[in-house]
């Protein structure tokens, strides 16, 4: 249950009273200081520095009332260090992921907690003696960058003494230095952390295996008396809310595109399961305090007792679209394939939406690039008269797969992520290598999605069927329809459409064809290797490309008009009747999942009026552990109410709170575009 | 081997019985109950119904062994979690050689059948020899207001209920909660009575009316005007004492 504490504090942000004391980087003079750099020829490195240096001089402490976990972004946004010439010169020379700044990997927060920053700063400072010219500039940027952290926590402790919270002010002075002594401390310590990643320009920044590497904290803690199991729960909820009041600042997508993903559960290189009483607890924080952050992944595997399957359940129903569902048993060996070590693919977490990530210790751009299965597909069908069966097209499709993955990977060269000192701070090895963390680490691999996979599966097995085995299609006819976009077509389209064997009813036919385009998917990417000698990721996600990669697709041979959307992620179509999730469950969980190790899950949506019961609760638990024991790879349930959903499109005033899962993420519904709304209604219409 | 004539296959049917099971739809029902929200399993024949997206047929026939061979693929996820299959309707004992033939086909899978217990004697003995689990409904127990309210004469239902009890089944009662029709105290008494004493009996589930029950109607050309007040909230008495209630 929330406290009254929370629950005012909790009004308070959702009625935006703390936007009040946000002001804009040009109000500040801070819009410009990229003109100040370039004029004194200031390098890349040392700009991220003086730019969070200045960022936090200019934020101003805020503590409002009641509040246990404080630092609240008072400057809307971060500008750039590079000005619009230099980003253009850079851009011309170079690969940009994104908006070219650091993003979607995760801190190693268990060490940086137990060090505490004046450790960790005196040890860079050290490590200058025996570094090279490059080096020295990193380090001197790493450790202005931590003074420059250290000093924010500082105002934050006067301004707490100045109202007369010595407690706070205590907690805030402590942690200015040291490592956390306690709960209170680790989860500040861990508040300004995470604040000075994203106040330093870096953004999706995760938040790891939070109940791991806060437990020893709390045990230590509640079992010596120093707080109580109540105020643990009390400074829990505190953290958690913390995570919504920045975070429409963010960037992303949309608005809730913003990463903030926190792993529980799961277990160790012996096979222990780690899921603890603090991870029970954020579960039910998540439930109790019922906003989009942090997004809650568990870690399961086929041994996890059903007892903490309902306790993910339980938050399932909540409709949040999370906890999303991870299995060890798939993802672990998968990483180890790809060359993760076994300790660190045990340590795994999830990065943005779904991607498997090590901690402290990757590098990895998880969502570089995306294949479109449906849109290669497509276009194979236009040459399909050269093939006497099936057998030999389907060698044309893996070829074409094949080619795209040379293609995709051959984009990504001269990567150039700008310099991000503050988060270098808590990678491993940057200490070691002197080196940003951006220039690489222990792991340097890249992560494909592969969209449309459905479709592309459901029209192989058209082809195959229709024109192939039964002949009872002509090449000419299909190749027609398509161009005609099914006018005139009507009984063709029909049968393709609702009779023709679909990925999701348990029907090998088609199964088998996307175990296959997949496995064309990562044999394509195996030999190649990124210019970090990173290898590349096969995944079954889709990001926003569901929405990207339809639009310019045509009719495809699975029935499916042009214009029409395709699932996201590692889901059934949307326009056919499933037989029910036993068997989409079934027929996402054949093949060899570990093979797709970038991840992406099966998503099935839930009408909320199953959950009458507790019974109920227990089946759905039931359901993802079936899943689970199948070899699926990870699992996405989203709990909607149809009416709710129309009626919050037309009256949007009247539902700003209500969350929804997008693709790998959950925001708020009203704040999305309407192309992403449309896309959640229509997946609604084929809820269980 | 014999045909039947199904109207749907339900997986994952989480109110009907133990653990994930998958849910059989008969067609056909010898009762017009004025509160039925399944008007498409009344007739026994597949018919026109008008779906979202156009019309399509409802009901199939089907043979025994397809069907059986069917529900057999999810026998593993049946196992892992507790579950089986459920026979429902319509009113499943409408074909019950059909139904039999099925069953017999699902050796070790736990089976249960909902059903309204208006069938002859013999037939009710003959499926209750192959079933784990029966949800019966017990709608009225005056037989006067069961014929004014699903058509029919309560008496073989009560027969085939006593049955049931002499039988150590386990078995559910279930109870559609209609406002004014059958939440009087007075019926609800009698509904407990009948039961209390049961070895056999799980549980009794109360199912609430629910408004949405004449959704469907027009889509297979029928109207909906029940003769009791669809606005009310029916009652639910405090009178079940160790009887495990659920109210749905």
């Amino acid at each position: 249950m929330l406290t009254k504490r929370i629950e005012q504090l909790k009004d308070f942000f959702f009625d935006r009273h703390h936007h009040s004391v946000r002001r804009t980087p040009e109000e500040l003079g801070l819009d410009r200081l990229c003109d100040r750099f370039a004029a004194d020829k200031v390098p890349a490195q040392m700009r991220g520095a003086i730019l969070f240096e200045e960022m936090t001089k200019a934020e101003k402490p805020v503590i409002f009332d009641g509040e246990l976990i404080v630092a609240t972004r008072t400057i809307t946004r971060v500008p750039s260090y590079f000005t619009e010439a230099e980003w253009e010169e850079i851009k011309s020379k170079h690969y940009l992921h994104e908006n070219g700044f650091l993003s979607n990997i995760s801190a190693n927060y268990k060490d940086a907690l137990a060090e505490g920053l004046e450790a960790r700063k005196q040890r860079f400072e050290a490590r200058k003696a025996s570094a090279d010219a490059e080096g020295k500039l990193f380090l001197e940027s790493a450790v202005r960058s931590i003074a420059a952290l250290q000093g924010l926590i500082a105002k934050y402790e006067a301004c707490a003494r100045e109202m007369g919270d010595s407690a706070l002010a205590e907690v805030l002075a402590s942690i200015r230095t040291e490592g956390a002594k306690g709960f209170r401390e680790a989860l500040q310590l861990l508040r300004f952390i995470h604040f000075g990643l994203w106040e330093s320009g870096c953004y999706h920044n995760t938040l790891g295996r939070f109940d791991q590497y806060m437990y020893p904290y709390y045990k230590k803690d509640v079992e010596s008396g120093r707080i109580s199991k109540d105020e643990a729960w009390e400074l829990l909820l505190s953290f958690f809310l913390a995570c919504n009041k920045d975070s429409d600042l963010y960037p992303g997508m949309q608005q809730g595109d913003n990463g903030q993903s926190l792993v529980l559960g799961g277990r160790d290189e012996k096979g222990n399961t780690l899921f603890n009483e603090l991870s029970a607890m954020c579960l039910e924080a998540s439930y109790d305090l019922n906003l989009i952050d942090p997004k809650i992944n568990l870690r399961v595997d086929r041994n996890t007792p059903l007892e903490i399957y309902k306790l993910g359940a339980r938050l399932t129903k909540r409709g949040l679209g999370f906890p999303q569902y991870d299995n060890d048993d798939v993802v672990v060996p998968g990483l180890i394939r790809k060359g993760y070590s076994p300790e660190d693919a045990n340590d795994y977490v999830v990065a943005a939406c779904w991607e498997f990530i090590i901690p402290g210790k990757a590098m990895d751009i998880v969502n570089i690039g995306a294949l479109s299965f449906a849109g290669l597909v497509s276009k194979s069908v236009d040459r399909l008269g050269q093939y006497k069966d099936f057998e030999s097209y389907y060698a044309s499709v893996d070829a074409d797969i094949k080619e795209e993955c040379k293609a995709i990977a051959a984009q990504y060269k001269n990567l150039y992520i700008a310099p991000a000192p503050l988060y270098s701070v808590f990678m491993d090895g940057t200490l070691e290598r002197a080196r940003d963390i951006t220039l690489g680490a222990k792991y340097n691999n890249f992560g494909i999605h592969g969209t449309g996979i459905a479709t592309a599966a459901d029209s192989l097995a058209a082809i195959e069927k229709y024109v192939f085995d039964e002949k009872s299609v002509s090449v000419k006819d299909l190749q027609a329809a398509l161009d005609a976009n099914f006018e005139g077509w009507d009984e063709l389209w029909h049968k393709l459409r609702f009779e023709a064997p679909k990925m999701g009813n348990d029907d090998d036919y088609a199964d088998k064809l996307a175990q296959r385009l997949l496995a064309s998917f990562d044999e394509g990417l195996a030999p190649l290797r990124n210019e970090r000698g990173g290898c590349f990721r096969a995944g079954t996600g889709t990001a926003m490309y569901y929405i990207f990669h339809a639009t310019c697709l045509k009719a495809t041979p699975d029935g499916r008009k042009a214009g029409e959307v395709i699932p996201a992620n590692y889901s059934p179509s949307m326009y056919t009747k499933h037989k029910g999730p036993v068997s989409v469950l079934k027929s996402f969980s054949k093949g060899d999942l570990a093979r797709t190790i970038n991840g992406g899950p099966l998503t099935i949506e839930l009408d909320d009026t199953i959950f009458r019961n507790e019974e109920n609760l227990e089946k759905l638990a039931m359901l993802i552990r079936s899943y689970v024991q199948l070899g699926g790879h990870q699992l996405q349930l989203n709990t909607l109410n149809k009416e709710t959903l129309f009626d919050a499109k037309a009256h949007p005033e009247k539902h700003r709170n209500l969350i929804v899962r997008v693709w790998g993420w959950s925001g708020y519904f009203v704040e999305l575009d309407e192309c992403y709304q449309d896309h959640i209604i229509n997946r609604i219409k084929f809820a269980v | 081997m014999s045909k039947g004539t199904i109207f749907s296959i339900e997986e994952f049917a989480i109110n009907d019985g133990p653990g994930i099971r998958t849910t059989v739809f008969l067609k056909g029902c010898p009762l017009r109950c004025a509160w039925c929200h399944n008007p498409e399993g009344l007739s026994p024949k597949p018919q026109i119904f008008h779906a979202m997206d156009g019309d399509e047929i409802c009901g199939r026939e089907v043979e025994a062994k397809d069907l059986a061979a069917d529900l057999l693929k999810n026998r593993e996820f049946f196992e892992m979690n507790g579950g089986g299959v459920t026979f429902t309707g319509g009113e499943p004992t409408m074909q019950a050689d059909f139904l039999c033939e099925v069953m017999d086909l699902l050796p070790g899978v736990h089976k249960a059948i909902e059903t309204s217990g208006y069938c002859k004697p013999e037939v009710f003995k003959k499926i209750l020899d192959r079933l784990d689990l029966v949800l019966f409904d017990i709608k009225h127990t005056d037989p006067e207001q069961h014929r004014r309210w699903t058509g029919v004469d309560n008496a073989p239902i009560l027969a085939n209920l006593q049955t049931l009890k002499l039988s150590g089944k386990p078995f559910v009662i279930r109870v559609p909660l209609i406002p004014g029709v059958n939440d009087s105290l007075e019926n609800m008494e009698a509904t407990r009575d009948l039961v209390k004493d049961a070895p056999g009996l799980q549980r009794l589930e109360l199912l609430r009316y629910h408004k949405t029950a004449g959704a469907k109607y027009p889509k297979v050309d029928m109207e909906y005007s029940p003769a009791f007040d669809t606005d009310a909230e029916p009652a639910v008495h405090d009178i079940f004492g160790n009887i495990k209630l659920l109210i749905l």
